[in-house]
C-alpha cells in the first residue's frame, strides 16, 4: 500500500520559504512558520526545532536581520525582516526553485 | 565569512550570557503565541500548553542547533581543550618542558637565519611613504659592458632643475671612511634635502638642511646615527652641539637620528655630513665634487607611476648633451625602488638564503622528530585514557583535534622560547665575531647583532604551526588508531606495530646528522688547505699604510721610520696589492714601437726596497738599485707571467717596452685610489724578472702587478708597505694610535696577513656554523635512540627474561638489542653521505668559496661517517648493556 509521505521539506527549501515570507515585511518566528503552514494549507508544517537554526544561519549569512520589537501579545519578540543581499539571495533560490520543479513536472508528465 | 558574521559571532564571544538569554526568550515567545492560539481554539490553558510544547519538540536541542548556527561550539570546544591540555602538561611537566626546549631550540636557529634575510631583504626604512622613492641609475647599453654608468653630481644638478616627476631629489656619496675623535667611522655624505626628502626628523637636534649644504662650502656639521651615538659616545645628549674632530677638522654635532632610520642602507652608518665637505673629507677628491658618482634617489609625485616617471626621465636624459654615451647607444634610466633594503632582490636573495635555511632548518627536523617520538611512547601510555573517551562516543576527529591543541599549545611555547634563543644566538654571535675576527675586519663591518621585527614574530608563529604539524599530527593519528573493545578490556597494546615510524624517524635523524657533520668536515679539510696555500708574499710581519694627507708626508714618514715596531720601509703605489691597468708595446730591437702588439698588463710605483721587504724572489737580472727611485730612470722589472706572455721564448732582461697613460676613471667613488705619481712616456729598459706575487686562495686571490717602475717613499701619492716586529695586528693598532697624532686622517692600515687569510677565514667561519650545528644533530640524535632503545628494552623485558631462561646469553641480546638500530642507522648514513655530497655540489658550485671547497673528499667523509657509527654505537651500548643484564627470574616472576 502506497503510504502518503509526511511533507517533510526538501533539503534547502527551508530557507526559500523563510525568505518568500519575509518579503513583504518584518515577522517573529512563529508568524512566519504560521504564515506558511496557513498560505500551503495545512501542507507545509514547518518543524518548529529547525526553523529557529535556519534563522540564525540565514541572519549569519546576511541575508536577514533581527531587531526586537514589542509583539501584539505585549511582550518582546525578535522580529527578523531581508536585508539587501537576501532579496538578491532570493530571487536567485526562487529562479532554481522554478527551474526546478518544472523540471520534474515535465519528467512526472512525460517519462 | 562576511562582515555580519563575524559581528555576530564577536558579539556571541564577547556578551555570551545576553545573547543566551535572547536566546531562551525567542524560543519561549514562540511557545507562547502557540498556546495563546491552542487556548483561542477552545483548549484549556493547560491541555493548551502541554500541546505546544509537544508540538515544539526539544527546547534545549533547538538552542542546541542555534548555538552550533552561531558558530561558537568551535570556541568552547577550544576553551575545553586548552584546559584538558594544561591539566596533562601539570601531569606530566617534564615531558612538555623537554618538548618545549627541544623544539624552541630548532626554532630559534631558524629564526636566526630569518633575522639576517629579513634584515638585508624585507625590512623597510623607517621614512616617509617609502614606495615613493625610487633610485635612479643608468643601465649599459645591451651587450656592450656590464658597467653601469654613474651619475655624477652634474647629472644630479640637471635633473633636479630640468625635471618634474619628482616632488624632489636626493644625493648621497656612501662609504666616506673618518676618524672621529680616533675611532674608525663609516659615513654617508648627502645634499642638504636628504632628510627632507625622506620625511625624518632628528631624535634629538636637527638634521641637515640645504644651507648647510653650500655648494664646494658645506657647513662643519654632522648628524649620528642613534648607534654611533650609543657607541662613541655613551648616549650621551650632552654631545649635541659639541664640536668633535672629524679627520682632524673640527664638526659640530647637530642631531641623533632615531634608532630605527637606517638612511635607504641595509644598516646605518655612523654619521651624515653635507656633500659639500667631501673635498676636506676625502683629500684624493678635493676640487674633483663634479665627477664623483652619487647614489640618486627621488620622492615620486603623487598620481606619477614609475613607468611615466621612466619614460620621462629617458627623454631627459637623451636630450642631456653633458652625459656620457656609449656610441650610437640610446642612453636610458631605469627607476629601482629604494627602501632601504634590497626588497627588490627578495625572491632571489631567498635562493641565496636556502642553504642556510636548509641547515638550521636540520635541526628543527631532528628535533621534531625527536619530539614526535617521544609522543608516540606518550601514545602508548594513554591508550586506556583515549579508549575510553572514544568508547564514550568522542568522536576521533575531536580526539585528534585535542591532541593537536595539546601539541600546539606546546608549539607556540616553543616559538616564544625560540625568539629568546635567537636574540641569545644572534648577540652571542656578534660578541664572538668582534672577539674573533682580525681587527680591521671587525671595524669595517661594525658587527653589532640584527634587530627583530614583527616579521620575524610572524615567522616563528608560521613555524610553531608547521613543526607543531610536523611533530604533532602522526602521532596522534596513531594515538586514536585502536581496538577499542580490547582496550577497554584492558588489554592494552604495549604498541601498535612499533617498529617502522620509530625506525624511518631515526633513519631521518642520522640523515641529517650525517650531512652537517660531514658538511662540517669537508669545510674543516678545505680550510687547512687554505691556509697551507704558500703565499708568494711575506705576510707573516708586513703591513700597507696608506697616506693621504700630502702636506703631512713628510712628518708622517719621519714619524714612521722613528716607530719603534717598524723595521723596514718600501713605497708602492697604488696601495694595495696589485696595479693599474694600462697596455704596454713592445718593441723588438729592429721595429719601430707602433707596429709592435699591444698588450695589457698591470704596472705599479714601487721603491727598490720593496722586493726584499716582501720576499719578492728575483730571477733573472737584478731589482732596483737604491739610485733609482724615479721612473725618469727609465727601468722596469717584470714578473714571470708578464716576461713570458710579452717575450715568449726569449730572453726578458735587456728588452725595451712602453707603457701607454692609463686612462683617468671618468668618475670617482670613496675608494677610488689618490692620483698616483706622473707616468712618463718612454721607452723602460728590463733589467730583471721576479716571481708572480699571489696572495689569498680561490676567488680570494689576488696577484701582484706584472711591471714594476721605481719610486720614492718621497713622492706624492705614494703609500708605504712595511716590514714590523712583533705580531703585525698588535703593530698595526700601535701604528695607527701613534700616527693618528701626526695625521688624524690617516688612511687605512692593512696587514697583509688578513688579505692572505681572508679565504682561510670565511671557510672557518662555514666550519665552525657547520661544527656547531652538526654536534647539535648528533647530540639530538643520541638523545632520541638513546631514549628510544631504552623504552624497548623496558618494553620487552619480559620476552628479553624469556629468551634468557631459554638459553640467550648476554651477547645475544646485546646483539638482538643493537641490531634494531643497524637498518635506520645504515639507510641514514647512506642517504645522508649521498645527499650531502649532491647538495654541496650543486651549492658551493655556485659559490664564492668553489675552488677552494674539494666537495668530495673521501677523508672527510669518511672520518664523519665513523664519528656517526661510534656515536650511535656508545649511545646504543648503555641500553643494550642493561637489556643483558635483566635478571630473567626476577622478570618472569614479576608477571
Amino acid at each position: 500500500m502506497a503510504r502518503h509521505p509526511a511533507p517533510d521539506l526538501l533539503p534547502g527549501t527551508l530557507d526559500l520559504l523563510i525568505l518568500r515570507t519575509l518579503q513583504n515585511g518584518s515577522l517573529h518566528g512563529w508568524a512566519i512558520s504560521e504564515r506558511v503552514q496557513q498560505i500551503s494549507q495545512d501542507v507545509l508544517q514547518i518543524n518548529q526545532g529547525s526553523l529557529y537554526p535556519a534563522l540564525h544561519r540565514l541572519e549569519h549569512q546576511g541575508w536577514i536581520e533581527a531587531t526586537w520589537a514589542v509583539s501584539e501579545l505585549g511582550r518582546r519578540a525578535k522580529y527578523y525582516q531581508l536585508t539587501s543581499s537576501g532579496r538578491r539571495q532570493l530571487v536567485v533560490e526562487a529562479d532554481a526553485w522554478e527551474r526546478m520543479s518544472a523540471a520534474i513536472g515535465r519528467v512526472m508528465k512525460l517519462a | 565569512m562576511t562582515l555580519r558574521d563575524l559581528i555576530l559571532r564577536v558579539r556571541a564571544l564577547a556578551a555570551p550570557r545576553r545573547v543566551e538569554r535572547e536566546l531562551d526568550e525567542e524560543l519561549a515567545f514562540h511557545v507562547e503565541c502557540e498556546v495563546q492560539k491552542y487556548i483561542d481554539g477552545g483548549l484549556s490553558p493547560e491541555d493548551a500548553r502541554t500541546r505546544a510544547r509537544a508540538r515544539f519538540g526539544s527546547v534545549p536541542l533547538a538552542a542546541d542547533q542555534c548555538r552550533d548556527a552561531r558558530g561558537t561550539a568551535f570556541f568552547d570546544t577550544l576553551t575545553q581543550d586548552v584546559r584538558y591540555a594544561f591539566t596533562m602538561f601539570r601531569r606530566a611537566p617534564l615531558a612538555a618542558l623537554t618538548i618545549v626546549l627541544t623544539v624552541a631550540l630548532g626554532l630559534g636557529l631558524v629564526a636566526v637565519v630569518f633575522t639576517c634575510y629579513n634584515a638585508l631583504f624585507l625590512r623597510v626604512d623607517a621614512v616617509r611613504n617609502p614606495a615613493e622613492l625610487f633610485e635612479v641609475r643608468r643601465p649599459p647599453a645591451p651587450r656592450v659592458t656590464a658597467v653601469w654608468h654613474a651619475l655624477t653630481r652634474q647629472d644630479y644638478d640637471a635633473l633636479r632643475r630640468d625635471t618634474s616627476v619628482f616632488t624632489d631629489v636626493l644625493a648621497m656619496f656612501p662609504l666616506v671612511e673618518a676618524r672621529i675623535a680616533g675611532h674608525p667611522t663609516t659615513g654617508t655624505l648627502v645634499t642638504g634635502n636628504f632628510f627632507q626628502v625622506l620625511g625624518v626628523n632628528a631624535a634629538l637636534g636637527r638634521t641637515l638642511t640645504a644651507a648647510d649644504d653650500e655648494r664646494f662650502a658645506g657647513q662643519p656639521v654632522i648628524v649620528l646615527s642613534h648607534r654611533a651615538w650609543a657607541t662613541l659616545f655613551a648616549a650621551d645628549p650632552a654631545v649635541l652641539g659639541q664640536r668633535v674632530a672629524l679627520n682632524g677638522a673640527s664638526y659640530e654635532v647637530i642631531g641623533i637620528m632615531p634608532p630605527q632610520f637606517r638612511g635607504l642602507a641595509t644598516s646605518a652608518p655612523d654619521y651624515w655630513a653635507p656633500l659639500g665637505r667631501l673635498g676636506q673629507l676625502r683629500q684624493a677628491l678635493a676640487g674633483k665634487d663634479d665627477r664623483v658618482e652619487l647614489d640618486v634617489v627621488g620622492r615620486l609625485k603623487p598620481g606619477v607611476s614609475p613607468k611615466v616617471a621612466t619614460a620621462a626621465l629617458t627623454a631627459w636624459a637623451a636630450g642631456n648633451p653633458q652625459m656620457e654615451a656609449e656610441g650610437d647607444h640610446p642612453k636610458t634610466i631605469l627607476l629601482l625602488p629604494r627602501l632601504g633594503t634590497n626588497s627588490a632582490g627578495a625572491v632571489r636573495g631567498l635562493l641565496l638564503f636556502t642553504p642556510m635555511f636548509f641547515a638550521f632548518g636540520l635541526i628543527l627536523l631532528i628535533g621534531c622528530a625527536n619530539v614526535a617520538n617521544l609522543l608516540l611512547a606518550r601514545g602508548v601510555s594513554r591508550q586506556r585514557e583515549i579508549g575510553i573517551r572514544l568508547s564514550l562516543g568522542a568522536s576521533r576527529r575531536r580526539i585528534v583535534g585535542q591532541l593537536l591543541t595539546e601539541s600546539l599549545l606546546l608549539g607556540l611555547a616553543a616559538a616564544a622560547g625560540g625568539f629568546a634563543a635567537s636574540r641569545l644566538i644572534l648577540e652571542a654571535g656578534a660578541s664572538v665575531a668582534v672577539a674573533t675576527l682580525p681587527p680591521q675586519m671587525a671595524e669595517q663591518i661594525g658587527v653589532a647583532a640584527l634587530a627583530a621585527d614583527w616579521r620575524v614574530v610572524a615567522f616563528l608563529l608560521g613555524g610553531a604551526v608547521a613543526s607543531t604539524v610536523l611533530f604533532g599530527l602522526a602521532p596522534a593519528l596513531r594515538a586514536t588508531r585502536l581496538e577499542l573493545v580490547r582496550t577497554m578490556r584492558g588489554e592494552v597494546t604495549r604498541d601498535a606495530r612499533p617498529g617502522r615510524a620509530r625506525h624511518a624517524l631515526i633513519a631521518v635523524q642520522v640523515t641529517a646528522s650525517a650531512m652537517l657533520v660531514v658538511g662540517a668536515a669537508v669545510f674543516l679539510r678545505s680550510a687547512f688547505a687554505a691556509a697551507r696555500v704558500e703565499p708568494g708574499l711575506r705576510v707573516t710581519d708586513t703591513v700597507l699604510l696608506e697616506l693621504t694627507t700630502e702636506p703631512l708626508r713628510p712628518a708622517m714618514l719621519q714619524a714612521v721610520r722613528a716607530d719603534a715596531s717598524v723595521a723596514a720601509v718600501a713605497a708602492s703605489w697604488p696601495a694595495r696589492i696589485g696595479g693599474q691597468w694600462t697596455e704596454a708595446s713592445v718593441s723588438a730591437a729592429d721595429k719601430p714601437a707602433e707596429t709592435s702588439a699591444r698588450s695589457p698588463v698591470e704596472f705599479k710605483f714601487v721603491s727598490p726596497e720593496y722586493f726584499d721587504l716582501l720576499d719578492i724572489a728575483v730571477l733573472k737580472g737584478r731589482t732596483f738599485t737604491p739610485a733609482e727611485r724615479s721612473p725618469s730612470t727609465g727601468v722596469a722589472v717584470v714578473s714571470d707571467t708578464v716576461a713570458r706572455k710579452l717575450w715568449p721564448g726569449r730572453e726578458a732582461v735587456g728588452q725595451v717596452m712602453r707603457l701607454d697613460s692609463p686612462q683617468p676613471p671618468q668618475t670617482l667613488y670613496s675608494g677610488s685610489p689618490s692620483t698616483g705619481p706622473h707616468l712618463p712616456l718612454r721607452a723602460f729598459t728590463v733589467v730583471g724578472v721576479v716571481r708572480d706575487a699571489r696572495v689569498g686562495a680561490g676567488m680570494f686571490e689576488v696577484v701582484d702587478a706584472g711591471v714594476y717602475l721605481p719610486i720614492g717613499a718621497e713622492s706624492a701619492g705614494a703609500s708605504l708597505v712595511l716590514r714590523v716586529h712583533g705580531d703585525p695586528d698588535l703593530a698595526r693598532q700601535a701604528l695607527i694610535d701613534r700616527l693618528s697624532r701626526v695625521d688624524p686622517s690617516m688612511g687605512r692600515v692593512t696587514t697583509l696577513r688578513t688579505i692572505a687569510g681572508r679565504a682561510t677565514l670565511i671557510l672557518q667561519i662555514v666550519f665552525w656554523v657547520a661544527a656547531v650545528l652538526g654536534g647539535l644533530a648528533l647530540a639530538l640524535t643520541l638523545s632520541g635512540l638513546f631514549s628510544v632503545l631504552s623504552y624497548l628494552v623496558e618494553q620487552r623485558s619480559k620476552e628479553i627474561g624469556v629468551r634468557m631462561a631459554l638459553g640467550a646469553t648476554p651477547r645475544d641480546i646485546t646483539g638482538l638489542v643493537l641490531s634494531q638500530l643497524v637498518r635506520p642507522v645504515a639507510f641514514g648514513l647512506v642517504a645522508g653521505g649521498g645527499l650531502a655530497g649532491l647538495l654541496a655540489t650543486l651549492i658551493v658550485a655556485t659559490s664564492p668559496v668553489a675552488g677552494i671547497v674539494k666537495v668530495l673528499d673521501p677523508l672527510a667523509y669518511a672520518a664523519s661517517l665513523m664519528v656517526i657509527v661510534t656515536a650511535c654505537a656508545l649511545a646504543a651500548s648503555v641500553p643494550a648493556m642493561r637489556a643483558a643484564r635483566i635478571d630473567p627470574i626476577a622478570t618472569l616472576r614479576n608477571d
